[in-house]
């Protein structure tokens, strides 16, 4: 038995299920930031595998996944900037205690 | 049956498996830390199935962006807002979770359902020109508007991390009343007396 | 030389000189603000208009462009990009204007806010012509990114932390869910990602392919709701609007507001052109809660900023409408709502800086009585809220107007009848604001009004704020009566737009092919 596309997106949309599941569970910031993470890289296995078995001589997705990865790295490096300035103003990093905004 | 398939359908099983595992132990476990390297567990295993679907470029840059970077960057957030932490409970907490693990396993089965539900196109042409050759003439020819654009969104995402990370600087003539410094004009709504919940 | 002038040629790189002076004019502003310091913050906003102005003349320059396909089709430059450029451009301008006065007086630094603020602009302006999956996910992150940085610029305020830190989680999360959407897309058209290719493969698309399309559709109208915040993507937009520093709320809710409905017109009437029934489908939805649940909370709101957040929330639901209708009329009642809500939102916003920079707050209680001791806040607040409200003569009632006709020629009668029962809803709300502002009782006049400072103009940045001020009660009271260059404006914006003339074609010849499939039915 080959290699088959389907193997991979099913790998691909498990990861992003758990990505979801850790995105609305987590209560810690950082591992929700994690999560996001996860939903990415799920995102590139998807972008990877039709590059691969769709499109072996443009590998347009290929090219896709590095502008991914690097806003992934932008994103990750904002996000924590804003994680520490929260963090020194209110001293946690639990979610649930973020709660000065509502009506 | 040949022996360099079998390899790679036993190396995907195993990255797959080894990754999937990962993935739930960052979003399962209590300790963050864990989590942080498991996280960098995952992106090896992504890493490794990108050779699989070759592209070792991507790969390596996998593995130089995501796991020297961004992990790393993940472990330094730990270790700077490092407070042993216990969270209040909160009610209904399961009933969330596993509400949220209802929703999520019912997403999977639809988009797995998709997944083999669509004829893919798949396109057999074996090619041989290097990918790193390929991926660099898509950044100077079609792609160089989005190659330029991110240039400007990783300076201006370095900018603003730091002014948002770096230690307070309170210029002089503000330092007299240091209480308003880098705050919103408005008053908070406990002091306007509308709504008081603390 | 001649190597760069073919090579200029060749990507047509002149499509996209207004996006490079805005470069110029952000790198210009970081550099300055480097070598002079502080010193250069009583005149760098300047350059920074000065530059936004000349954008907005090399836009004019691109009006009518005979080839606006530019860096091998990875940005259209054709009129509808031209003219939400402009509209994100404009409101980048007023932005500048109102912030200047603020920023001073929160003690953050102009010179890195404003930088911010113009690569958002530059993400906002890049996302309105993006003609390729990987151009929009880059510009759309450049938006978003700077958006994330600009919320939580007053750092020591926790109500900014927590504003920034939600808006960064909602907003990647729902950037990543797009990107999922966007990635089937790739892989159902085999690997395409310029939009116009990808409309052509998926409509030799066989139906087994239909549950990967709606699923892409979905997801991708995620990504998308959250930048225009329609219900129910709308979560993050209160607290946002609540706890970001106003001049950003402001371009929020105009400059990144417009650059989603840019992208969704292009997204949707090309890539998603075989799946026309679903997304108009979903946007209806889309629009009904919008509507309802935006006017309807915005009723019980005691904080102004709040307020305008459902209240934007709501405006929202009013565009979708011309989008929903499909036809000519129906996108350029769109683009003229835009334009009006452009100025009449500003002007909303600015009023409602300078009242907080004078009194400190943003309750709505706290305008009571406001008439006696400011005359020309209170009729420039009142103008902006009756025209946002849709009263007769301001601009609002006729952007509201030509929306529900093209909605009611295109046929959805219910849609319009809700958005007419919802603008009287808002109205109620933008009312009691005025209201409150002209009781003429003194004992009725809330404590921040007795204390209200006297009026100085002199300050630094005040005058700013005062331009913005009168430039935005101008036009929003005249663009009402002289509508007629905006409405034309809007008009050519559509109809010299191919992409509106394909997604025509197509619908005329479906709609041919389903009377010829049921002509042998009838027979």
């Amino acid at each position: 038995m080959q290699l088959q596309l389907e193997f991979f997106l099913l790998l691909a949309a498990a990861l992003f299920c758990i990505g979801i599941y850790g995105l609305v569970t987590s209560r810690n910031v950082v591992r929700v930031l994690m999560s996001v993470e996860l939903l990415l890289n799920a995102v590139n296995l998807n972008l990877m595998s039709f590059s691969n078995f769709l499109d072996p001589e443009g590998i347009k997705g290929q090219v896709f996944s590095i502008f991914v990865i690097t806003v992934a790295a932008a994103e990750a490096a904002v996000g924590l900037a804003i994680i520490l300035a929260i963090y020194r103003n209110r001293d946690t990093v639990d979610m649930e205690q973020f709660n000065l905004l509502k009506w | 049956m040949n022996l360099a398939e079998d390899v790679q359908l036993i190396s995907f099983g195993l990255l797959g498996v080894l990754m999937i595992a990962a993935a739930l132990g960052v979003v399962l476990l209590d300790q963050i830390v864990y989590s942080a390297f498991l996280l960098g567990g995952v992106f090896l295993c992504m890493s490794g199935l990108y050779v699989l679907l070759n592209a070792d470029f991507v790969a390596a840059a996998q593995i130089l962006v995501y796991v020297g970077a961004v992990n790393v960057l993940i472990l330094f957030a730990i270790m700077l807002v490092n407070k042993q932490e216990t969270f209040k409970p909160v009610g209904n907490r399961w009933l969330r979770q596993g509400a949220t693990a209802l929703v999520c396993v019912g997403l999977f089965a639809l988009l797995s359902t998709m997944v083999l539900a669509t004829p893919w196109v798949v396109d057999t042409t074996v090619v041989l020109t290097s990918t790193v050759v390929q991926i660099g003439k898509h950044f100077f020819s079609d792609y160089l508007l989005p190659f330029e654009l991110a240039s400007v969104l990783l300076l201006m995402a370095m900018v603003g991390a730091i002014i948002l990370a770096r230690r307070d600087f309170i210029p002089e003539k503000m330092a007299t009343d240091t209480q308003d410094a880098l705050t919103l004009p408005e008053r908070p709504r406990e002091l306007t007396g509308t709504v008081s919940d603390r | 030389m001649d190597l760069s002038n073919d090579l200029a040629a060749q990507l047509n790189a002149g499509a996209i000189l207004p996006e490079g002076l805005v470069i110029v004019t952000l790198m210009a502003v970081l550099v300055i603000d480097l070598i002079v310091g502080r010193k250069a913050s009583s005149w760098l906003p300047y350059v920074a208009i000065a530059g936004l102005f000349a954008t907005v003349a090399a836009l004019v320059l691109q009006w009518d462009n005979p080839n606006p396909l530019a860096f091998f089709d990875s940005f259209n430059s054709d009129d509808l990009s031209v003219i939400f450029r402009g509209i994100i451009a404009l409101s980048t301008v007023i932005t500048i204007l109102m912030s200047i006065r603020y920023i001073e007086q929160s003690g953050t630094s102009l010179a890195e806010f404003m930088a911010i603020m113009l690569t958002a602009t530059l993400g906002a302006m890049f996302l309105s012509g993006a003609n390729d999956l990987v151009m929009i996910f880059v510009s759309l992150e450049t938006l978003s990114i700077s958006s994330y940085l600009m919320t939580g610029y007053t750092k020591r305020d926790p109500r900014s932390n927590e504003a920034a830190l939600k808006y960064l989680l909602i907003g990647a999360a729902s950037s990543a869910i797009f990107l999922y959407g966007v990635s089937l897309l790739y892989g159902l058209s085999g690997g395409e990602t310029n939009l116009a290719q990808i409309a052509a493969q998926l409509a030799q698309g066989d139906s087994d392919q239909a549950l990967g399309l709606a699923i892409a559709l979905v997801f991708s109208i995620a990504g998308i709701a959250f930048k225009i915040s329609a219900v129910p993507f709308h979560q993050w937009t209160p607290d946002v609007y609540e706890g970001s520093p106003t001049p950003v709320v402001a371009f929020l809710s105009v400059g990144s507001k417009a650059a989603g409905f840019a992208l969704a017109l292009r997204m949707l009437l090309t890539a998603f052109e075989s799946v026309t029934v679903e997304w108009h489908f979903i946007f209806t939805a889309l629009a009904i809660l919008s509507m309802i649940l935006g006017n309807v909370v915005a009723l019980a709101q005691t904080s102004m900023k709040r307020m305008l957040a459902y209240s934007s929330i709501a405006q929202a639901g009013f565009v979708m409408l011309g989008m929903i209708a499909g036809t000519e009329a129906g996108y350029a009642s769109m683009v003229f709502y835009l334009l009006i809500y452009l100025f009449m939102n500003l002007g909303a916003f600015t009023c409602v800086i300078l009242f907080s920079l004078r009194t400190g707050t943003d309750q709505i209680s706290d305008y009571a009585g406001l008439y006696q001791k400011d005359a020309l806040l209170t009729l420039a607040l009142s103008i902006c809220l009756l025209s946002l409200g849709g009263i007769p003569p301001m601009a609002g009632f006729f952007g509201k107007i030509y929306l529900f006709w093209a909605g009611w020629q295109a046929g959805l009668y219910g849609l319009v009848l809700l958005g007419l029962v919802t603008s009287v809803i808002s109205i109620y709300y933008y009312i009691r604001v005025v209201k409150m502002m002209v009781v003429k009782e003194p004992q009725e006049m809330s404590d921040a009004v007795q204390n209200y400072p006297p009026i100085r103009w002199n300050l630094t940045g005040m005058r700013p704020l005062q331009v913005g001020i009168v430039f935005s009660l101008i036009t929003t009271s005249l663009a009402g009566i002289l509508s007629n260059p905006l409405l034309t404006l809007a008009n050519n914006s559509i109809t010299q737009t191919d992409l509106f003339h394909v997604a025509n074609a197509a619908a005329v010849e479906t709609v041919a092919q389903v009377a010829e499939d049921a002509d042998p039915v009838a027979q």
